[in-house]
């Protein structure tokens, strides 16, 4: 720690006298390529994806064969892949109309969705029928998480589908929830698109804009979202199912496990904090003695997905088999070691402030 | 001390939040589902704190023990510390240094916050405690003219919240007050630094500072006694504070002296015994960076909890002993209220509501409110029930 601690001094303190800019850098750039170059892409792709749910979902409900099994199975996987690759994005658009809670309630450690929703169907609530009406019930029974709940069992399999007394409650339930994700989807697609919409915020930090009086802090306050993300995918997603030891391990705690989808998401968002994090493009502001950080994020990230890799869904059944176990532990090391390179090393070459109440406490 | 639960109406609370919603966050929110799918909505712990959303606005927010949130307050800037009356159904919230405003929520009845102002030539330093019958509120805050803290009073009796006076806290940036075990002697933790509301945050006399922690008569504004640590060590400014089952004050500090020294960052003081410091072992201790957030002990005051969030660790120490517990990863953490005997609730910069019930196990995160940041303390607002 305190190897860290003094090194990241001294590399900021020495950043300042070899690199001293003449003026403020201006950060609008690269916030300018992350929206072009990641997130509108992005974004246009889950809208993509997730329009193709309902009618995976309508095509499973009339007939349960294998081949609609493996549609949904596939329409579902790809919702969530390209969730993965936009969750980390926790703001503006994303956080309008509680987005982010209604396409995936997480964390849920406590099970609060499926309390919510076994009481729905104790009640054979209709309100859930329809995705105008679901969107005023709880976010916890609204979206991808939700709709895991319903359309698998406790297996991996889907039951989406097979003729049970509920059957038509659980179609017209998961048809609601799909188009209530692809209306999402279509208006985060649309609110990036808009070039008044929080892109302008973001790209206007000056005396004039109410959010942002610089650049940096519009930077700061993206770059400390892939930050977040990072923590996300160790301490939220993978640390509560590593428990205290092997023999504690609980693969269901994995996100997206009940689906057999962890890896897929997993690898998705490491995916994406990597791919954002390039389209910033941040090398030529970034003093000389810290370039290497750009070769070591790719080198840890590789690193990263290659754990996953190993590894052979669905996670229910496969974690702790083999090496599964500790492939995810050196891989929890690992995104320790992007999270400091991030938030130490490269915030501190680029002068960005960190954490909220690390920053200036009282 | 002991505290029955405060048992919250599931009804009155319900009907409560459509009067503190400055946002129609209700709307497909956790908040009416979360609580009335519960077992047992009554006698649910909640807490509050202060958060900034990623909109920039500031608030304090009310969550329960499964970290959702319940109800969302907006305030006119930066929030910090939280005042709860004893009875447990009103609340102070206190801006940040250096600001002037406060507000009395009453978050189970359907009335707005009540705004109070700081006098002229004072400003609040953030943190505010209760008399014991709950009619007085003592607010730290700063006459900076003459550079002195004062503990302002308040009668929040009357409809209207009126300043009756003030006692002073003999030294310089008192930022945390704490009703006694005795719910007579005010205990104080001077920070020792000088600010000015016209310089900022800037602090103007690090050389000279002398933090201390004093231990005030509350009717009288009698000096009991007051502790300040050895000269060594002047530059450690004591800020928060949490009382143990013995009754004795754990107060954490921050360093303001050289970054390659790691002193002692956490005291334990009493009002008739010399001040003790707490060891926190290497590795840990150099990588604090010398800042302690918060402090805060669990329901029966047999553990201790200090957040460091500029090392991204909560540490732990038995308070009878004084035996160092261990510390557990939570970055940017920094809010810390009990939750019961053996767990606590931690709040972090990154919307994250952690629960930690063993110190040597990872702390578990219950819930992250996209676009939340926590700030700084996180205070009980219910009572627990401490048997």
């Amino acid at each position: 720690m305190r190897f860290w601690v003094m090194r990241f001094w001294f590399l900021a303190a020495f950043a300042v006298f070899s690199a001293a800019p003449a003026m403020a850098a201006d950060f609008n750039p690269p916030i300018d390529r992350l929206i072009s170059n990641y997130i509108r892409p992005a974004m246009t792709e889950f809208a993509a994806v997730t329009d193709r749910l309902p009618d995976a979902v309508a095509s499973v409900c009339s007939s349960a064969g294998p081949a609609e099994i493996a549609g949904f199975q596939a329409a579902y996987s790809d919702s969530l892949r390209a969730f993965s690759r936009v969750h980390f994005l926790r703001f503006g658009p994303l956080l309008d109309d509680d987005r982010l809670s209604r396409l995936a309630f997480l964390p849920d450690p406590r099970g609060i969705a499926q309390r919510q929703i076994r009481k729905i169907y104790a009640q054979k609530d209709p309100s859930v029928g329809s995705a105008e009406s679901l969107r005023d019930k709880s976010v916890a029974v609204q979206g991808l998480t939700a709709l895991q709940m319903i359309a698998f069992d406790t297996e991996s399999e889907v039951v989406l589908g097979s003729p049970d007394d509920d059957k038509d409650y659980t179609c017209g339930y998961a048809l609601a929830i799909a188009r209530n994700l692809a209306a999402i989807a279509a208006g985060l697609d649309a609110d990036w698109s808009d070039p008044d919409g929080y892109r302008a915020v973001l790209l206007s930090g000056g005396p004039r804009n109410d959010r942002y009086r610089t650049s940096k802090e519009a930077m700061e306050d993206v770059f400390n979202a892939l930050v977040t993300g990072l923590i996300i995918v160790r301490d939220q997603d993978l640390l509560p199912a590593l428990g205290a030891s092997a023999a504690k391990a609980k693969a269901n705690r994995l996100p997206f496990s009940r689906s057999g989808n962890s890896i897929v998401f997993l690898s998705g968002e490491l995916h994406g904090i990597q791919d954002a994090v390039a389209s910033l493009e941040l090398e030529d502001m970034t003093p000389t003695d810290f370039q290497w950080i750009f070769a070591a994020l790719d080198f840890e990230f590789g690193n990263a997905q290659a754990f996953l890799s190993g590894l052979e869904p669905p996670l229910r059944r496969t974690f702790g088999e083999g090496d599964s176990y500790s492939q995810i532990s050196v891989l929890a090391i690992t995104l320790k070691s992007i999270r400091d390179t991030m938030a130490l090393e490269l915030a501190g070459a680029l002068e960005l402030a960190g954490g909220f109440n690390a920053l200036d406490g009282d | 001390m002991t505290h029955a639960i405060k048992t919250v109406s599931r009804r009155s609370f319900l009907a409560a939040m459509g009067s503190l919603a400055a946002a129609p966050v209700f709307s497909g929110s956790t908040l009416a589902a979360s609580l009335l799918n519960r077992e047992a909505a009554d006698g649910v712990p909640l807490f509050a704190s202060a958060y900034r959303k990623a909109d920039g606005e500031f608030g304090v927010g009310i969550v329960d023990d499964l970290g959702q949130i319940l109800a969302q307050i907006t305030l006119p800037g930066r929030g910090h510390g939280i005042a709860v009356a004893p009875e447990g159904s009103r609340f102070v919230a206190f801006a940040r240094r250096p600001g002037t405003f406060a507000v009395v929520v009453r978050p189970f009845e359907d009335v707005q916050p009540e705004l109070i102002t700081s006098e002229p030539g004072r400003h609040f330093y953030g943190h505010g405690c209760f008399s014991a019958d709950g009619r007085l509120l003592y607010a730290v805050e700063n006459d900076f003219a003459a550079a002195r803290g004062v503990v302002g009073i308040y009668d929040t009796s009357g409809s209207a919240t009126r300043r009756i006076g003030e006692f002073e806290t003999n030294g310089i940036g008192p930022h945390d007050v704490l009703l006694g075990p005795d719910y007579r002697t005010l205990i104080v933790a001077n920070g020792g630094i000088e600010t000015r509301p016209d310089m900022g945050r800037e602090k103007l006399n690090l050389d000279t500072m002398a933090p201390s922690v004093v231990f005030i008569d509350s009717r009288s504004g009698d000096i009991l006694a007051q502790h300040a640590l050895d000269k060594e060590l002047h530059q450690l400014s004591l800020r928060h504070m949490a009382l143990d089952a013995e009754g004795r004050v754990w107060a954490g500090g921050q360093f303001e002296g050289p970054l390659d020294e790691v002193p002692p960052l956490v005291g334990v003081f009493s009002r008739d015994a010399a001040p003790k410091l707490t060891a926190i072992p290497e590795p840990v201790a150099s990588g604090l960076q010398n800042y302690i957030g918060s402090v805060a002990a669990n329901a029966g005051g047999e553990v201790i909890a200090a957040s460091a969030p500029r090392g991204g660790q909560t540490l732990f120490w038995n308070a009878s002993t004084g035996a160092y517990l261990g510390a557990r990863s939570i970055p940017d953490g920094c809010g810390v209220a009990p939750i019961d005997q053996g767990s606590f609730l931690i709040s972090d910069g990154n919307g994250a509501l952690s629960l930690v019930s063993d110190p040597a196990a990872p702390a578990e995160i219950l819930a992250r409110p996209p676009g939340i940041s926590w700030d700084n303390h996180l205070f009980n607002l219910a009572k627990i029930d401490a048997a």
